[in-house]
Parts: structure tokens; sequence; C-alpha cells
């Protein structure tokens, strides 16, 4: 896994214990960890390039070391279908960025540009988490996604390291697993495919300790048979693994 | 990583020998109330006193230091003010004694001057061997060997007793709650073997202990009080407690919530986290059973010190009062636990034998002008059906068809099958009578059916972590 160090290593050389979003789906897919089709643009150009290799539709989100809550920032941009909502959306993005910087009273850093990445089509909006208590270490968290983590916090945790009964027991304890296991005539979501995303996150933060949080949100469940993806990833490490 | 070092345990249990470090003659003081302690008839080895003051304090031989007394010591204990203990212990460690409890006050809960002290303590501790309980602590009670360092007065702080059936024993973190405990129990009939005040836990910690009660065969159920672990400490007792339960049941009741972790985090994760969640589901994956509070633990506790764990989660209820029934099917129903009817077979079978106004459901309500002998029916036939893993037994005393040998009958039946049986028994003297005989022989006894209830889930929740994949689980979803 010397990929995974070298990425983390040029985040801490730059200062920043912030990974960012393409750095963290590198990362994620060294592991196996599905993530859609995505390329970083540093340009306008690079950007309509990107897309046509990705393929459309795509979406267009802000790299900056200075953003960490990208939608905050107005630098997210969705189910764009041509070369030029993409310009537009490019364009769009490091404006607001600009703008937002000027009211943080910060010089955003807008030279890494945007990460493309693939449009994906709609499912059960889940939460896949990492955390690291002081007094237990490393925790992997899980819920469903929207107003079910917003509001209801209905979510679970357990340590990492997880084994497959832990984490099939947490897909079972969140209040609303009937969605997942398919209501009004839905079909059943593929819970062996988010089984596989919890015990692989459980096992890349296992080998590497100095993760201290991570966030996989959304990770969509289709149903079953069809995969799960983790579509959006923040993470953020330490510098010196205190274990 | 094993965070648990046992060694040089057993004496603050087992010590011989016992010298009080600030013997006082002063009534009411620390240095005179431990002394008192030891000068019992039931406590069986020496005691000494350590103060330059005095020759004697309550008839016992007083020294100016450890190093005068002519005797070997076992175990001190440290009742003299913060500033002067790293003296002490460098005459401990003349002496060449290995254990001290310090229950003095004083140290890093004051701030970084008592700190430092602790630091020092900690230093000619390791550099000579000596275990430490402490500081800031009340000590250890014993009720097997009657070591006993609580500076309370018996009549206002009783202390439990030993049962010749079973026992649990108790490391609380704060020295108030343990004494409360230890006054509670003493009037509570469940029999305690050890209650240990860990206070600032600056050597022996709730790890140590943890691996010391799971070794030791006068516990049968280890309880902790605990508000939260040193940096890194949650995650070395979650290790341990993992082989621990696989021995004896472990309850722990935790209060303090890790606030400061949800005020650094930036990540949803993070902040969700803060809510206590993170120990809950630590416990949890560790097969640790975690109380809201002690009258919970307590409950459970009785029932798992008591009883062998369920090997499945269907329980029968059977009762001689119909709402007694419905109440406990309530509440048992409410944990998670399967109440389920009794096959075509098994009640064609008790309906053969039993007069046909019982209700033979589940609850089976054998009514109120039963004798012994229709639960005699009920436990031989679902005993022998297989069809239930644990019994929860209504037995209402105020009807005067019910004689006192329903008690035996319960004990018999529990001790033949080997299933574990919890009984629930409301009502005034008479009752509580029948309920410290049934307790005597074994059988834990509640006031109400949802204490009952609860030490029904507890023996349940014990199985589904003793036996794991061949425990036999019904309900499929569990309310937390």
């Amino acid at each position: 896994m010397k990929t995974v160090k070298k990425i983390f290593k040029t985040a801490l050389d730059e200062g920043r214990t912030f990974v960012l979003e393409d750095e963290a789906k590198r990362v994620m897919r060294e592991y196996g960890i599905p993530v859609p089709p995505f390329a970083p643009a540093a340009t306008e150009d690079e950007a309509v390039a990107r897309a046509n290799e990705i393929g459309y539709p795509v979406v267009l989100k802000i790299l900056s070391k200075d953003i960490m809550h990208k939608s905050d920032a107005g630098g997210v941009k969705v189910n764009l279908n041509s070369d030029e909502e993409v310009r537009r959306a490019f364009q769009e993005i490091m404006e607001n960025a600009t703008q937002y910087g000027k009211e943080k009273g910060i010089d955003v850093d807008l030279s890494r540009g945007v990460i493309v990445t693939r449009f994906v089509e709609m499912g059960t909006e889940t939460i896949v988490g990492v955390t690291k208590d002081p007094q237990f270490g490393h925790a992997l968290m899980f819920g469903l996604g929207g107003i079910f983590v917003e509001v209801l916090k209905d979510v679970t945790f357990r340590l990492i390291p997880l084994t497959e009964i832990d984490a099939r027991e947490m897909v079972y304890e969140i209040k609303a697993k009937k969605i997942l296991e398919g209501i009004r005539g839905q079909p059943p979501r593929d819970i062996d495919a988010l089984v596989e995303i919890m015990l692989t996150v459980s096992k890349m933060v296992e080998e590497n300790p100095e993760i201290v949080e991570m966030d996989c949100n959304p990770t969509i469940v289709y149903e079953q048979g069809k995969g799960a993806v983790v579509v959006d990833a923040r993470m953020v490490i330490e510098s010196a693994s205190s274990d | 990583m094993s965070g648990c070092d046992t060694s040089g345990l057993d004496v603050f249990f087992n010590a011989k020998s016992v010298a009080v470090y600030g013997a006082s003659a002063t009534p009411n003081s620390v240095g005179q109330a431990i002394i008192q302690n030891f000068i019992k008839p039931q406590y069986e080895g020496k005691v000494f006193g350590v103060n330059p003051k005095y020759r004697t304090v309550l008839g016992v031989d007083c020294y100016p230091t450890l190093q005068d007394i002519p005797d070997e010591v076992d175990l001190v204990i440290v009742a003299v003010p913060a500033r002067i203990t790293p003296r002490v212990f460098e005459d401990i460690a003349a002496k060449g004694v290995r254990a001290a409890i310090v229950i003095s006050g004083g140290f890093s809960e004051t701030g970084p001057r008592g700190a430092m002290l602790e630091d020092e303590i900690v230093r000619i501790g390791k550099e000579h061997g000596i275990r430490i309980i402490g500081p800031n602590c009340i000590g250890v009670v014993d009720t097997h060997t009657h070591i006993d360092t609580f500076f309370l007065p018996e009549y206002r702080c009783g202390r439990p007793k030993a049962s010749s059936t079973a026992n649990i024993s108790l490391v609380s973190q704060s020295g108030a709650f343990a004494a409360a405990i230890s006054d509670w129990t003493s009037e509570l009939g469940i029999g305690v073997s050890k209650i240990i005040s860990l206070g600032n836990k600056c050597d022996v910690d709730d790890d140590d202990l943890l691996c010391y009660l799971g070794n030791d065969p006068s516990t049968q159920v280890i309880c902790f009080y605990t508000e939260g672990y040193d940096l890194g400490k949650g995650r070395t007792f979650f290790e341990t407690a993992r082989r621990v339960t696989q021995q004896k049941p472990v309850i722990v009741v935790k209060s303090g919530r890790s606030e400061r972790a949800k005020e650094a985090a930036s990540s949803h994760t993070g902040s969700l986290a803060g809510l206590d969640s993170i120990a809950d589901a630590a416990y949890r994956q560790a097969g640790v059973i975690r109380a809201t509070e002690f009258e919970e633990m307590f409950v459970m506790a009785k029932a798992l010190a008591m009883q062998p764990p369920a090997k499945g989660d269907r329980v029968l209820i059977v009762t001689n009062g119909g709402g007694l029934g419905v109440m406990t099917t309530d509440a048992l129903e409410s944990l998670g636990l399967a109440v389920p009817h009794p096959s075509g077979e098994l009640r064609a079978r008790l309906e053969e034998r039993l007069p046909s106004y019982c209700a033979l459901g589940n609850p089976c309500d054998v009514v109120g002008d039963t004798d012994a002998g229709r639960y005699d029916v009920v436990f031989e036939e679902a005993i022998r059906s297989g069809e239930y893993d644990l019994f929860v037994v209504g037995m209402l005393l105020q009807t005067p068809s019910l004689g006192m040998e329903i008690t035996n009958h319960i004990a018999n039946y529990q001790k033949q099958s080997g299933l574990p049986f919890v009984v629930v028994s409301m009502g005034g003297s008479f009752t509580r009578k029948a309920g410290e005989i049934l307790e005597l022989m074994g059988v834990p006894t509640y006031s109400t059916g949802e204490k009952g209830a609860l030490a029904a889930k507890a023996l349940v929740r014990y199985g589904e972590i003793r036996y794991g994949n061949e425990f036999h689980r019904t309900v499929t979803s569990e309310k937390p």
C-alpha cells in the first residue's frame, strides 16, 4: 500500500491534515472500495476533456485545501450533460469559491481546479463514517443518509476492526432498517455490497491508523445484486500515528 | 495489546499483616476508623499503627516508622497528608512492602502540584515493585478475609456479606459510590465478595482488576462503576473484557460523556460520536452488559450470579395470577425476548394433567387455587418438551392453597433441568421471607414482573455472549 502512504505524505508535506476528495478516492480505490469514475482537472479545458473520457452526465466539485464543505461554498455542480455545461459550471465554481473566500476572509487556493466524476444513478443514501475516540480509539459508524442522519441521528457504531457479524448487526440495528429491506413493493437493497464496503473501510483504517476522521457520505446502495458506491469521501489524517 | 497486570494484587485481599500509616487516637478520624476495622475479631491477621505521636492507638502497637515494626508487613494503608507521602513511600520501600492503598486526597485530582506528588509515589512504587491502589480512594472491602479499609463507621455504612451460593465483586472509580453500594448491598441480600474503590488509578486500574476478578474463584459476576477512561484505556479495557466475558459476566454502569471529542470533530461521524455511543458500542462488542443505573445493575447481577446463562431467548411464564402474567409478558417482549405459546403437543399434555379452568398458553396460568403440584406439572412437561430456554415463575403467596414447599419445588426443577429460573413474588413480609428462602437455594427472586423480566433479559444476553453462534435466537430484531 505504498500509494496510500504516498498520498498521505503529500498532504502532510503540504501542511494539510485534510485529504482532498480525489486523494481520498484514490486511497479507497487502492482498497477496492467502489467509487464512480473520477479525475482531477485544473482548468476548464481539462475539465471538458475529463468529462468526455468519463462520459456524461458528470459532476464537478471544487478541489481546494481551503474548502472542506464543498456545497457550502457553492463548489458542487451536478448532472452536467454537455461540454458547454461543464465550462459554465467550472467558471461558476471558481467564482463562487473566490466569493466564499472573500466572505470568510481567506485567500482560497484555486490552483487544483475541480474533480470531475460520473453523475451516478439515485439509490438509497447511507453514510459510512470513521472517528477516533480518545478513550476507545477508532470506531466505524453506519446510518441512512439525509434526514435520518441529520435530524434523527439514527446511526450505530462499532469499534474497528469489525467482524462481518458486527457489520451485519449494524445494518439491522438502525431504526430505518426496513428501508434497506425493501418497503412498499421495492426490492431489498444490496446489503452484501454495503457490508463489504464497511469491512473494507475497517481494514483500511486498521492498516492506516493515521486516518482520524472519515465520512463516506453518501454511500449509495442499489437494489440487491446491483452493488453500492461511495459517491463522496471526506478524510482527515493526523501527522504522527499516536498508537 | 493486553493492558492488565495482576502481579502482586492478591495481597490487597489476603494480607496477613497490615500497617496503617497515620493511625490516630482522634475519634472519627480516618486513621482511627481504619484501625477499628482491623481490630474486629473477623480479621485474623496482624495490625500495626505508624505514627510517631503514639505508642498505641486503640490498644494497637504504634511505631514511628514502618522499619521500626518488628514483624513483616504485607500491606500498608496510607492515611497521611499528600505532601508527606513521598517520604512514606521511601519508608514502604525500605521495609520491603509490596502493596499500598493510598486513601489520602490532594493528588492529581487537585492540579499540577498534586500531580507531581502522585508522579513521585508512582516512581518510587515502580522502582521498588510496590503496587498502589488510589490515591484519593477508600480502598478495599473483602468479605471473606475481612480486609476493610473503608474509613466509614459500620453503623452508618453497612458492610455486605459473602453468600454461600454466589457473589459479585464491584470496582468503583468513585469512593462515595463504593461506600453507598457497600451500605446498600448489606441489606439487599446479594452476596458480595469484594468492593474496590480505585480513585485516581495511579497504578492499579480497571484492566488489572478485570483480569484479577476474572480469575478470582469467589467472584461470579464482575461489576464496574466508571466515569471514563484515560487516553487509550477504553481500548485496553475493551480488549481485556472481550476475554473475561467468555469466563464470567461483566456489568458496567458508566456515566460521563466525552463532549470534548465532539467539539474537536470536523466530520459528520465525529460530531455524532459524542453521544456516548462509542462506549456503548465497545461494551456491546466486548460482551459487557451495560446497565443504566445501580438498581438495574443489581437486578441483573443477582440473576447472573445465581443462574446459568440461557441458551436461547424463549421464555415460559408460569404464574398463579393473570395480571402478573400479563405485565411480565409486556416487560419481556419490550426487552426483545420471545414469549412463544406451547406447541399443540405440549398443550395437549398439559390439558390432560391440569384442571380445565387453567389458562394453558404463555403465560401459563395455573390460577389462584393452585398448589405446588400444578407448577410441577408445567415444569415437568415444559422442560421435557425442550420448547423453552428460561422460566419466569410468578409465585403469589397471598392465597393459602400455595404452601411454602413451592420454594423447594422451584429450586429442584431448576437444579435438575440446568435451565435458568427467575421468580417473581410480589407482596409483604411473608412473601419476602419466601424470596429469601428461594435465594438461599440459589433462585433469584424479584418483587415485580419488570425486575424479573430484566433479570431474564440479562440471562439471555449473557447466553448470547457466551454461546455465540450456538445461541438459539428466535426474535430477529432486538430493541437496544
